[in-house]
This record gives C-alpha cells, sequence and structure tokens, in this order.
C-alpha cells in the first residue's frame, strides 16, 4: 500500500519506538461528526489567513448599503444601475486586480512602490501602440512594458540586496521621467482606435456591469489556482515565509522572487489598459495613477496579507480591494466632503493592519 | 572494505585574512551517526554550510562514495540527498505541515498543479509511521501552531520520507524540551537502520554521547579529536571541547 503513494521512494521506517517518551501514540485526526463541529474543526486550520474574517466585514457593510439604499434610493443610490455598473463595476475591478499585483509580490517578500509610474508608462506605451499598430500589438507591447519596468526592478532587488521599499522608491522617480520622455509632457490620449473591439473588451456596459467585472473574474480565478494550488505559487509562499528553509530545500528565492516581479508587472500592465481605456488619456507624470501604488498595497494588507511575507490569500486581496473602494462610494453617495474619503480610508488600513498583527500573534 | 558515504579531505575555508578551517579532513560512514562537536567559533557551522553545499570551501576535496566530486553546490548536495535541518529556519511558519512537507518536491499533475488529497493523505500517514509526534492533530495544521519540537520532528520526518542518505542537524535540540529531546535522539539510532548516515552538530556532549558512533571534535577550525565512542568517554570529549588540544593532551596525560 504505502509503496503506491506518490512521493514515496521507499519502504516507512516501522521500527517500534523505543524511549518512553516517544510511545505515545497520536490519536488519529477524526473530524467531528456534528455540521458545527466539523465546521469549526475546519475552522481552525484557515485561522490566521485573514479572507474569512475580512469577507464577514465586507458582507455586513454591504448589506448595510443595500438596506440604506432600499429605504431611500434616491437619498444613498447604491443600487441605482449607475452606481453599480458606473462605479463599482469599474473601480473595484482595477483595484483588486493591483491589489493582487502588490500582495503576490507582498507574499514573496517584497514591496514595489513604482507601481503608479508603472501603470503611467504602461498606458502611455498601450496608447501609442495601439493608435499606431492596433488592438493587439497594442495590449502586448502595455503589458510587455508592464512586465518589463517591474523585471528591471526586480533585477535590482534581488542582485544588489537593497531594500526593495528603497530601490523601487527611486526607480519609481525614473519610470516616471521615462513616461514624459517617451511622450512629451502633453496627455496621451486614445482616439479612433477607441471604438469598437477595444471598449467592448475593456470597458463596455452590459447594463449592470461592465467588461472590468468579467476580467477580475478571469484573473482571480486564475491568481487563486496559481497561487493556492500550483506548485510555483506555493514557492512563492515558501520564500517569502521562511526564505532560508526553502533554499534549504533547494527552492531558488531570487528565481521565485523575480517571477513575482514578473507576475506583478504583467497584472500592473493590464491594469493600466483597463484604466487607458476607461479614462481615454493618460498624463505623463500625473498624479491620478500615482494614488495607485498605496491603495493596491492597502487592498492587500486590509485583504490580510503579511507586510512580512509569506501569508495572504487571492479571495482576501480581492475583498479588501472591494472593501476599500465600497468605502469610498458610500461616502461618496452620502456626499461627503472629498478628505473624508481619503481619511476613512486610512483609518481603514490602520485597523486592518492591527487586526493583521493580532491574527498573526492567534496563529502562532 | 566498502567506501565512506562522504569522505572530506583536506578541507580550509578563509573569509578574507581569517582562517575558520584549517585542513580539515574527515569521512562519515554508511549508516553513522557522527557527532560534530566544538565550542562556538570552532569552525562547525562553516563545516556544515561546505557540507550542505551552501557556501564553498577555499581548498579541499570531496569524496562520494568513492567518487570524487568537483564541486559542492546545492544541486549536486540536492542530487546526492544531503539534506540539513538547521536549528529553527527548516519550517516555514506560515504553511501548513503538508505543504511543508512537500515544499520544492510538490506532487502535481503535469500541469504543475499540486494534487492536494494526495499530499494530505500521505502527510497524515507520515506523521503517523515515519515519526511519532505528539499533539499533532492534522497535516492541514499551521507550523506556527507546533512546539519547537514538534516541528523539528516534521523537518525530520519528511527528511526521511523522501530517502534523504545524508542528513546534517545543526543544533537540534538546543531549543528543545527533555522529553522531545528524548524523542529526537531516540529516532536518530533507528535512522541507521534505514542506512541514512547522520551528523549531529551539538553543544550537547551528553547527547552526542548517547547517540553518535563517532565524535569529530574541532577548535580552532581544526579536527583535534576523531575517535569511535567505544575508544572515548564524556570527561575525554569535555576536555578536548572546552581546553581544546592541549586539554586533550593532559587528559590523556592524567593531569586535566
Amino acid at each position: 500500500m504505502s509503496d503506491k503513494i506518490p512521493g514515496r521512494r521507499g519502504p516507512i521506517l516501522e521500527v517500534p519506538l523505543p524511549t518512553e517518551a516517544i510511545s505515545v501514540r497520536r490519536k488519529p485526526a477524526g473530524e467531528p461528526a456534528s455540521f458545527f463541529g466539523r465546521m469549526n474543526y475546519n475552522l481552525q486550520f484557515i485561522r490566521g489567513r485573514g479572507a474569512l474574517e475580512i469577507s464577514i466585514v465586507l458582507v455586513v457593510l454591504l448589506a448595510g448599503y443595500v438596506i440604506a439604499s432600499l429605504i431611500s434610493p434616491t437619498g444613498f443610490a447604491f443600487l441605482n444601475p449607475n452606481n453599480l455598473s458606473g462605479v463599482i463595476s469599474q473601480s473595484v475591478p482595477v483595484l483588486a486586480i493591483l491589489g493582487l499585483a502588490a500582495g503576490i509580490l507582498m507574499i514573496a517578500g517584497e514591496f514595489d512602490l513604482s507601481l503608479g509610474a508603472n501603470i503611467t508608462l504602461s498606458a502611455i506605451v498601450f496608447i501609442k501602440t495601439s493608435e499606431a499598430a492596433g488592438l493587439w500589438l497594442g495590449i502586448a507591447a502595455g503589458i510587455g512594458t508592464g512586465v518589463a519596468v517591474a523585471l528591471v526592478n526586480g533585477i535590482i532587488v534581488v542582485y544588489t540586496k537593497i531594500p526593495s521599499f528603497i530601490a523601487t522608491l527611486g526607480m519609481s522617480f525614473f519610470w516616471m521621467g521615462a513616461g514624459i520622455f517617451i511622450n512629451g509632457t502633453s496627455p496621451a490620449a486614445l482616439t479612433t482606435s477607441r471604438e469598437g473591439t477595444m471598449e467592448y473588451l475593456f470597458a463596455h456596459n452590459f447594463g449592470s456591469f461592465r467588461s472590468q467585472l468579467v476580467w477580475l473574474l478571469i484573473i482571480g480565478v486564475l491568481a487563486w489556482f496559481f497561487m493556492h494550488r500550483h506548485k510555483l505559487g506555493n514557492h512563492i509562499f515558501a520564500v517569502g515565509g521562511n526564505p532560508a528553509a526553502a533554499e534549504a530545500i533547494s527552492i531558488k528565492s531570487k528565481q521565485v522572487k523575480l517571477m513575482s516581479f514578473a507576475i506583478f508587472g504583467g497584472l500592473v500592465g493590464f491594469a493600466a489598459i483597463l484604466i487607458a481605456v476607461r479614462t481615454s488619456s493618460i498624463q505623463p507624470g500625473g498624479t491620478a495613477t500615482e494614488d495607485f501604488t498605496l491603495f493596491a498595497i492597502a487592498a492587500a494588507v486590509v485583504g490580510g496579507t503579511s507586510l512580512t511575507g509569506g501569508r495572504g490569500s487571492v479571495i482576501g486581496i480581492i475583498v479588501g480591494a472591494a472593501l476599500i473602494e465600497l468605502i469610498r462610494n458610500g461616502l461618496l453617495l452620502a456626499k461627503a466632503p472629498g478628505f473624508y474619503i481619503t481619511l476613512f480610508v486610512g483609518v481603514t488600513i490602520v485597523i486592518a493592519a492591527i487586526f493583521n498583527k493580532l491574527m498573526e500573534g492567534k496563529a502562532r | 572494505m566498502s567506501e565512506a558515504l562522504l569522505r572530506i579531505e583536506g578541507v580550509s575555508k578563509k573569509y578574507g585574512p581569517n582562517t575558520v578551517l584549517n585542513d580539515v579532513s574527515f569521512e562519515i560512514g554508511k549508516g553513522e551517526v557522527v557527532g560534530l562537536l566544538g565550542d562556538n567559533g570552532a569552525g562547525k557551522s562553516t563545516l556544515v554550510k561546505i557540507m550542505s553545499g551552501v557556501v564553498d570551501s577555499t581548498v579541499g576535496d570531496f569524496f562520494w562514495d568513492g567518487q570524487k566530486i568537483d564541486k559542492m553546490n546545492r544541486n549536486v548536495t540536492e542530487r546526492l540527498g544531503v539534506e540539513t535541518i538547521f536549528q529553527d529556519s527548516a519550517l516555514v511558519p506560515q504553511m501548513t505541515i503538508t505543504r511543508n512537507i512537500f515544499m520544492g518536491r510538490e506532487v502535481t499533475n503535469r500541469f504543475g498543479f499540486m494534487k492536494m488529497k494526495e499530499m494530505d493523505a500521505v502527510a497524515a500517514d507520515v506523521l503517523d509511521s515515519v515519526v511519532t509526534i505528539e499533539g499533532i492533530k492534522s497535516p492541514k495544521q499551521l507550523v506556527s501552531s507546533l512546539s519547537g519540537g514538534q516541528a523539528q520532528a516534521v523537518a525530520i520526518a519528511r527528511a526521511v520520507h523522501f530517502k534523504r542518505s545524508l542528513l546534517i542537524l545543526d543544533e537540534p535540540t538546543s531549543a528543545l524540551a527533555v522529553r522531545a529531546t528524548e524523542a529526537l535522539l531516540g529516532y536518530l539510532t533507528q535512522l541507521k537502520g534505514e542506512g541514512v548516515s547522520s551528523v549531529l552538530v551539538t553543544h550537547n556532549l551528553h547527547h552526542a554521547f548517547q547517540v553518535c558512533d563517532r565524535h569529530i571534535v574541532m577548535n580552532h577550525g581544526k579536527k583535534i579529536m576523531d575517535a569511535r565512542r567505544e575508544d572515548t568517554s564524556v570527561e575525554e570529549l569535555t576536555a578536548a571541547v572546552v581546553e581544546g588540544a592541549v586539554g586533550l593532551a593532559r587528559f590523556r596525560q592524567g593531569t586535566f
């Protein structure tokens, strides 16, 4: 029997254990019979990973919004199709995809603070290429730029061992300058090429949702399978959690980190395309895209990603992004002054970080 | 006569002007438990890193089963089956026991996706039969919820499961409770029966003396003693570890 188990290269050691200290055998792990017992049994293994707790917060908030909107459809127009389609299903997917990018890199134990500059540069390259050579080359160029920018950052971080915070902060100014260098200071704008396929693919209004939401679903499912079920995702968790242990077992941590940077770049490049098609124009050196850097990291942190690497979940990050955008949307609908939004998002992030810290303690 | 599993000859290591290892040679036999003893700064850790392929030696030759190895690096040691279990960095605390056991050696389909159920089942089996570890409820538990002894045992179980041929344990008992230490030492003696060689690096002479077939004592980067258990005593080892070559000579003259 045991010989047939994959991964086993020979019979197991079955010598009876000699000393008294180890003669007490572990009780076989029987799962409790009752439904709640079983649920609690399973819960204790997923505790400390964040996705569950943050999902509860999201559901409660969402329920509150729906009730408020049903009571006062005009005063708090959350369920209005224009809000659902125009705001929620445009803003949540972009932040969630960027959150996944930042989160995957954080799980690997690194940061990339040039995320915003990367968006600007990738979007400019996407716009210029699609205008000149058509949509498909434009998509390839946009995503390619995102990957290239992140890989350059990654190579600097991995081979010089400079903390990624500093290296990528410095590089963010470089990439911002690069955007102005290739485009000049006037905005890069999509004109005729936006019509048709491009609009349909990346920003089409299907009534109560938009194309972006479909992309989030696709990317979310792919990311989940990659991070939580693929061996390469497993290696990312291992390298971020304990690089020495991963190295000791012959996982090449430099390669894994570079791969994480490349995935980060690909996702940022894709998000840049979504942003470019939505807004039709990108201002080089502008601050609109810069804000995404910290919001993406915030989404990851709110979703339970550890700031020191090794812990996080795809579902948690997406829920974290949704939570931030919902709070933003709610304050907007309640006609709160603009600075309230920044203020509340800031408080949410700090509370989430404290919560994370507590959970790390609990898991230990 | 059968060849030694690993034989190292004339290994030296310099870090800049500092010589940390000076012309060290020894053998590790098949199925042998070798104690690598010495005070802090004796060169034990450097030797461990060289044997596990993490750092290069400045000079020295390595023979595996009689075959000369050009260079001990991670790829070579991985292929030969050398596994080093460092004191507290053997496992990833944020991951489950299953994922730790299969880390880097995942059971996957041909697209690289992991077969979680199969891995969980094997992990449960490993926890049950390879090494008996008290208090572990499920292989889905996070390693951060385990005690130091349990985590150490999981790391050893992993190495045995994957049929590693040489286990290097770097100070494995320093963070363990008495019972866990007993279990660990008892377990090392069983590895011999499996043909697994092990090197036990430790400060604790009593632990080493209990299980090791042979003792190698290092002092200031030099090997000052290499004796089978039956040819030495805890007292002699103590003299060698504490007072170095001088102490060893005095012990042998009876003036220690």
